[in-house]
C-alpha cells in the first residue's frame, strides 16, 4: 500500500494543527494558514528520520522569523529573549512530535530518529534516494512554514 | 510536592515545569534517563512525580522506569510518560514495564492537567 | 468579515455564563470560524444573521450549537470524575442486588453530545459489572452532527488525551489511521438517537440510571420542569439521576430527593425511596 494512502494530506494537516492548538496558538486566533506554495525559501529547517518497516524523513521547514516565534511561544518568551540554542531545541521538538504521529501511522516496526536541525534553507539539505510524499506549505503570521514528508527509495537492483 | 521532568528538549522541559508549577510542584529537570537516575541518587527526598519522554540519547525513558520500578528506594514514585510514541503496543510496553499514565505529544495545558488529576496529583481548585 | 464587537460580546457572556468557558478578547477569529458551520446548518446567510436572530429570539437548542461548536475538543472522558465513582462505588453495587434476576443494566446519557459520556459509562459498567452481565447505553442529543459523530466513535489523538487514563485507551480503543475509535466489542452496547427532551419522549424501557449532565442550565425554569417530567417517565422509579455539578432538581421537582453517593449526589425519586436510603454521605 502506497503511504500517500496511508498518511494523508489531511493528516499531516490535522497533526501540524493539533502542535499548533497544543503549544503555538492555544486560543485558536493565530494558526498556520495552508497557502500551498511549494517554492517559498525557507531559511532553517529541521527533521526526524524514519526507519524499521518503512524509510523516510519528515522536515519542518521555516524562515528564521517564524523559528523564532515558535521558540518564543514554546518557551514563554519574546522574541528577542531567544537564543539560537532556543530555535534549534524548539524546532528540534517540532520535528519530534510531528515524525512520532506520523509514525503512528505508517507500518509497525517503524523508528524514529533524534531530530537533527541545520540553520539553513531547506534545499541546502540533499537525500539523494528520498520523493517528497506529502507536505503542508503555508504561512504563519505572514512567514513561511512548512512539513513536508518524504520517502526514501532504494535503488533497483542492476540499475 | 516535587516533580522531575526528564526529557532531551529543553523547551519540552520549559513547558512541562511550567504546568506542573501551577500546580504547586517544584521541579528538577534531567535531559536523558541516565541524568535523571545519577541525579536521584543525589537527592535525600525522592520526587513524587517524574514526567518522562521515551526517545532520548544515552537512556531512553522506558528504560528509565524499568530501572526506577526495580529500585526499591525510588518504587513509590508516580511516573507519567510524555511522548511521541503513539502506537497502541508502545502504549502497552510503558504501562506494562511500571508507567502510571501515558501523554501522548502534542498535549495542552488542560489535558496534562487532568491526567494529573486522574493520579490523584491536582490539589482541588486547581484547574487548567 | 470579522465578529462585530456586539456580536462577539454576546457570545462571551453566553458561553461564560452556561459554560464557564472564558474568550479572552482577541478570540474573534475563533469565534467565527467555530459558528461558521452552525450558522450553515440551521439555514442562516451567516455567522451575523444567526447571531442577531439569536439576540432577537433566544433559542436553546442554538444556544447549545454555540456552546458545543466553541467547546469542540475540550470535552473530557469521565467528566468531573465523581459522578462515575459514585457509579461505581454505590449505584452498581445497588443494581447488582436490585437487578440480580435479569442482570442487565440499562443507562442513558441524555444529550451525549460527541459521545464521550456515553463511552465513558460504558467502560465504568465494562469494568465494574460482574461477568454474565449485560449492559446498554443509549445516547441522544438534539444534533444530528452530534449523533453522527458519537456513532462514528472516532476521535483525535488531543481528544483522547483529555481524562481518559491510558489503560482504557489501550484496552477499549484501536486507531484508525491518525483518530483511535472505540473497539467493536465495547460499541456495541451502545447505541445513540435523535431526541429533543423538551418535547414528549418516545415511548422506550426505562433506565436504570439517567447522566442528565449540564442540559437543564439551557433552559427557563418551566422548561426544566418539564424536562425533568419528561425524563423522569423513562426512570425506573428505584432508578438513579445525575445531574451536573451545579445542578439541582431542588426547586424544580419535588418528586426526586438528593442521595449522597461518595462526593457528589445523586437522585432518586422520592417514593421509591426507603428511609435510611442507600448512599454514603
Amino acid at each position: 500500500m502506497s503511504v500517500e494512502v496511508l498518511v494523508s494530506a489531511d493528516d499531516l494537516t490535522e497533526m501540524v494543527d493539533q502542535v499548533w492548538l497544543s503549544y503555538l496558538d492555544p486560543e485558536g486566533i493565530d494558526p498556520l494558514v495552508a497557502t500551498g506554495d511549494e517554492k517559498q525559501p525557507t531559511e532553517v529547517h529541521a527533521m526526524v528520520s524514519i526507519t524499521g518497516s518503512w524509510h523516510g524523513h519528515l522536515v519542518y521547514a521555516s524562515s528564521t522569523a517564524a523559528a523564532r516565534k515558535a521558540a518564543a511561544g514554546f518557551l514563554a518568551m519574546t522574541v528577542d529573549e531567544v537564543g539560537e540554542e532556543d530555535v534549534t531545541d524548539v524546532l528540534g521538538e517540532l520535528a519530534n512530535i510531528v515524525g512520532g504521529n506520523v509514525k503512528a501511522m505508517l507500518p509497525d516496526g517503524c523508528f524514529l530518529s533524534l531530530p537533527t536541525v541545520i540553520m539553513a534553507p531547506e534545499s541546502a539539505s540533499h537525500h539523494p534516494s528520498a520523493h517528497r510524499i506529502s507536505g503542508l506549505y503555508g504561512q504563519w503570521a505572514g512567514e513561511p512554514v512548512s512539513i513536508s514528508m518524504w520517502q526514501s527509495v532504494k535503488p533497483e537492483a542492476g540499475k | 510536592m516535587r516533580a522531575m521532568v526528564i526529557d532531551d528538549s529543553r523547551a519540552m522541559r520549559m513547558i512541562l515545569k511550567r504546568i506542573v508549577a501551577k500546580l504547586n510542584f517544584e521541579t528538577v529537570e534531567a535531559g536523558d534517563g541516565q541524568e535523571a537516575l545519577d541525579l536521584l541518587a543525589t537527592m535525600t527526598e525522592v520526587p513524587d512525580l517524574a514526567l518522562i519522554d521515551w526517545n532520548m540519547p544515552n537512556m531512553n525513558g522506558l528504560e528509565f522506569v524499568t530501572k526506577v520500578r526495580a529500585d526499591a528506594r525510588l518504587r513509590e514514585m508516580t511516573l507519567v510518560m510524555v511522548t511521541t510514541e503513539s502506537e497502541q503496543n508502545q502504549i502497552v510496553r510503558a504501562l506494562a514495564a511500571g508507567a502510571h499514565e501515558y501523554v501522548i505529544k502534542p498535549f495542552t495545558e488542560g489535558a496534562m492537567i487532568e491526567k494529573l488529576a486522574l493520579l490523584g496529583l491536582v490539589p482541588s481548585g486547581a484547574s487548567s | 468579515m470579522t465578529l462585530s464587537q456586539a456580536d462577539f460580546n454576546f457570545v462571551s457572556q453566553l458561553v461564560r455564563r452556561e459554560a464557564a468557558i472564558v474568550l479572552a478578547p482577541g478570540k474573534e477569529y475563533l469565534v467565527e470560524a467555530r459558528l461558521i458551520p452552525v450558522a450553515r446548518v440551521v439555514g442562516a446567510t451567516g455567522v451575523a444573521e444567526f447571531l442577531a436572530d439569536l439576540q432577537r429570539r433566544p433559542n436553546p437548542d442554538n444556544q447549545r450549537r454555540v456552546i458545543d461548536a466553541l467547546t469542540t475538543n475540550e470535552t473530557s472522558w469521565f467528566r468531573d470524575r465523581e459522578p462515575f465513582a459514585a457509579l461505581t462505588d454505590v449505584v452498581l453495587p445497588d443494581l447488582v442486588k436490585s437487578r440480580s434476576t435479569a442482570r442487565k443494566v440499562r443507562l442513558w446519557s441524555a444529550a451525549s453530545s460527541s459521545g464521550q459520556e456515553a463511552y465513558s459509562l460504558a467502560i465504568t459498567l465494562q469494568e465494574n459489572l460482574p461477568p454474565g452481565w449485560n449492559f446498554e447505553i443509549m445516547g441522544s442529543d438534539i444534533s444530528t452532527e452530534m449523533i453522527k459523530r458519537a456513532e462514528k466513535a472516532e476521535y483525535s489523538q488531543v481528544e483522547v488525551n483529555r481524562g481518559l487514563p491510558a489503560s482504557a485507551l489501550v484496552q477499549y480503543f484501536e486507531r484508525a489511521g491518525a483518530h483511535w475509535r472505540i473497539t467493536p466489542a465495547l460499541r456495541r452496547n451502545v447505541s445513540f438517537k435523535l431526541m429533543n427532551l423538551t418535547a414528549p419522549l418516545p415511548a422506550l424501557a426505562p433506565f436504570d440510571v439517567i447522566f442528565l449532565r449540564n442540559v437543564l442550565i439551557y433552559f427557563d425554569v418551566a422548561t426544566k420542569k418539564s424536562v425533568l417530567r419528561n425524563v423522569s417517565r423513562l426512570l425506573r422509579p428505584d432508578g438513579w439521576l445525575f445531574l451536573g455539578a451545579a445542578e439541582t432538581t431542588i426547586g424544580i421537582d419535588d418528586n426526586y430527593e438528593r442521595v449522597a453517593t461518595g462526593r457528589t449526589s445523586a437522585y432518586r425519586v422520592r417514593s421509591a425511596v426507603p428511609s435510611g436510603a442507600v448512599g454514603r454521605g
